[in-house]
């Protein structure tokens, strides 16, 4: 699904390399956690997978993309097959929950009739049936991230990124979230999700990359936040 | 493409930066209204040279003498003149305008300042050979072969009058042009302007359709509608400025010589034919500004 062979990222305005001879393979229908300090190169890792950026060596594959190689007028398909969620949200605040979701649909165009059939599964799919005609403020911070995780899905991507999605939450939210993407990951959606949450990577038990400076110092099967510290 | 998406994006866009979609499409117009106006003097000063080159004559003036003693040019020196003009290769026609045809004539064209008229006395005026040249820059040779002929007062040709108001005419249409390319480039800044104020103001707009996948079309095309949208608007505004321009102002000050046929009148046709330049003038420039600004400064 993924696979990063020697993947070095060097930022002009920096001496030390973002990531530094980054190896690392991904199966379908995984769940992985990556984990590193801030700095540490989380976000160069989640950037290259998108094409937000090249790297400066090496190769990047998703799914059949090689992606640092993918012509420009390509990467909208890439962009496609993957859905992103951040610790922001990022969602319009002057449109209302279904809106934000038929949106992502609109904007690759989609036609309406699947729009308008699609939206309310998903919103099934994340608890907010009763919440399509809500505004965004309306909502709590652990429902707008729901909305956020709906329209990242709702295109059923293979590779599901999710930036720190429990950064802005409280811990019980943050667990429903993490059930959520559970269930997601259960569809056959391979799942990527950056953070910095000790408890969510503990409890969960799933696979960990640990990113330092750079570098994978950790790789585990089964790994919990901070073995040893 | 959805076109209801796109069109929903425009009229959002255009909407939320009112102030500089004003402004921008003011700017538009000023500059495509001068345009216009550049292309209609175009038009009048061709309209123009059709109606003089026709009636350009050299005009020989016959001295006081001929001018009372032979009214009818039946006596040298002046039947040998007109039998010299007629000969002269280039010469198409020959006509003896008598004294008091002049005097009619004066009368005619002054018609207007009846107190010049009152003034003026046939003898005043000298009699003269009109003559017709098939090719009116064969002038020269004309006035070098004829002045200070026996008979003859003088050369005129009325060619280099129209010749200065042709002068004046072409400056007025350069100096608009001039203005109306200044003003194009105030409209091209405010259009790249506007274009990359609209993108930032919907910034998060286009960062999630960046990250979902939207094509490079979908993002940008709103943006370079709305452009187009106040392009059209501006040239419209433009042509209605030059109606009203015509129908308020021309065709008001005009309305002495144009009655006089000295300057022909302009039409609502000669507006019409200016509006589709004005037009493709506007939707140009606004699509290359607009495709521009996003290639260069608007990373969607």
């Amino acid at each position: 699904m993924i696979r990063l062979d020697e993947v070095s990222k060097v930022y002009k305005t920096s001496t030390r390399p973002a990531l530094d001879r980054v190896s690392v393979e991904v199966d379908k229908g995984e769940f992985v956690f990556l984990i590193g300090p801030s700095g540490s190169g989380k976000s160069t890792f989640l950037r290259l997978l998108l094409r937000e950026d090249v790297p400066t060596r090496g190769n990047v594959f998703v799914h059949d993309w090689n992606v640092a190689k993918l012509p420009r007028r390509k990467v909208p398909q890439l962009r496609q097959r993957i859905g992103c969620v951040f610790q922001d949200f990022r969602l319009l605040v002057n449109k209302t929950v279904a809106e934000n979701i038929a949106f992502a649909l609109e904007v690759i165009g989609k036609p309406a009739h699947t729009i308008r059939k699609v939206v309310p599964e998903v919103l099934e799919l994340v608890g907010l049936e009763g919440k399509a005609d809500r505004m965004p403020h309306e909502l709590s911070g652990g429902e707008q991230q729901r909305v956020a995780i709906a329209r990242a899905f709702v295109n059923r991507p293979l590779l599901l990124m999710a930036d720190e999605p429990t950064g802005n939450l409280d811990p019980d939210t943050s667990q429903d979230i993490m059930l959520l993407l559970e269930r997601i990951n259960r569809t056959g959606t391979t799942v990527l999700m950056a953070t910095h949450d000790h408890s969510i990577v503990d409890s969960m038990r799933r696979r960990v990359v640990e990113l330092n400076l750079g570098q994978v110092i950790r790789d585990e099967s089964r790994g919990v936040y901070g073995v040893g510290r | 493409m959805r076109a209801s998406f796109v069109f929903s994006e425009v009229v959002t866009g255009l909407r939320r930066n009112v102030t500089m979609t004003v402004a921008m499409i003011i700017t538009t117009a000023i500059s495509l209204g001068l345009l216009g106006g550049g292309l209609l003097i175009v038009r009048l000063i061709d309209k123009m040279s059709e109606i003089y080159y026709d009636r350009v004559e050299v005009a020989v003036f016959l001295t006081e003498d001929v001018s009372t003693n032979d009214v009818t040019c039946t006596q040298e020196p002046c039947i040998d003149l007109r039998r010299d003009l007629e000969s002269t290769p280039g010469v198409e026609s020959v006509v003896l305008e008598t004294r008091e045809q002049a005097y009619e004539r004066f009368k005619q064209i002054f018609e207007a300042q009846p107190e010049l008229v009152e003034l003026a006395r046939p003898q005043a005026l000298p009699a003269s050979f009109r003559v017709k040249l098939a090719d009116p820059e064969r002038f020269p040779v004309i006035e070098q072969e004829f002045s200070g002929q026996p008979g003859v007062l003088s050369v005129k040709d009325q060619g280099t009058f129209l010749e200065r108001l042709f002068e004046l005419l072409n400056g007025i249409r350069n100096a608009t042009f001039a203005i109306a390319l200044v003003q194009a480039l105030a409209a091209v800044l405010l259009i790249s302007n506007t274009i990359q104020i609209s993108a930032y103001t919907r910034r998060t707009e286009v960062g999630i359709m960046r990250l979902v996948g939207a094509t490079r079309w979908y993002t940008q095309l709103p943006f370079l509608i709305e452009a187009l949208v106040a392009g059209v608007i501006g040239a419209i505004a433009a042509v209605v400025g030059l109606v009203i321009a015509k129908f308020a102002f021309l065709d008001r000050i005009l309305a002495a010589p144009i009655e006089a046929n000295i300057i022909p009148r302009l039409g609502l046709l000669d507006v019409a034919f200016v509006s589709p330049i004005l037009l493709l003038v506007a939707i140009g420039i606004s699509a290359v500004t607009g495709y521009v600004t996003l290639r260069l400064y608007v990373r969607l």
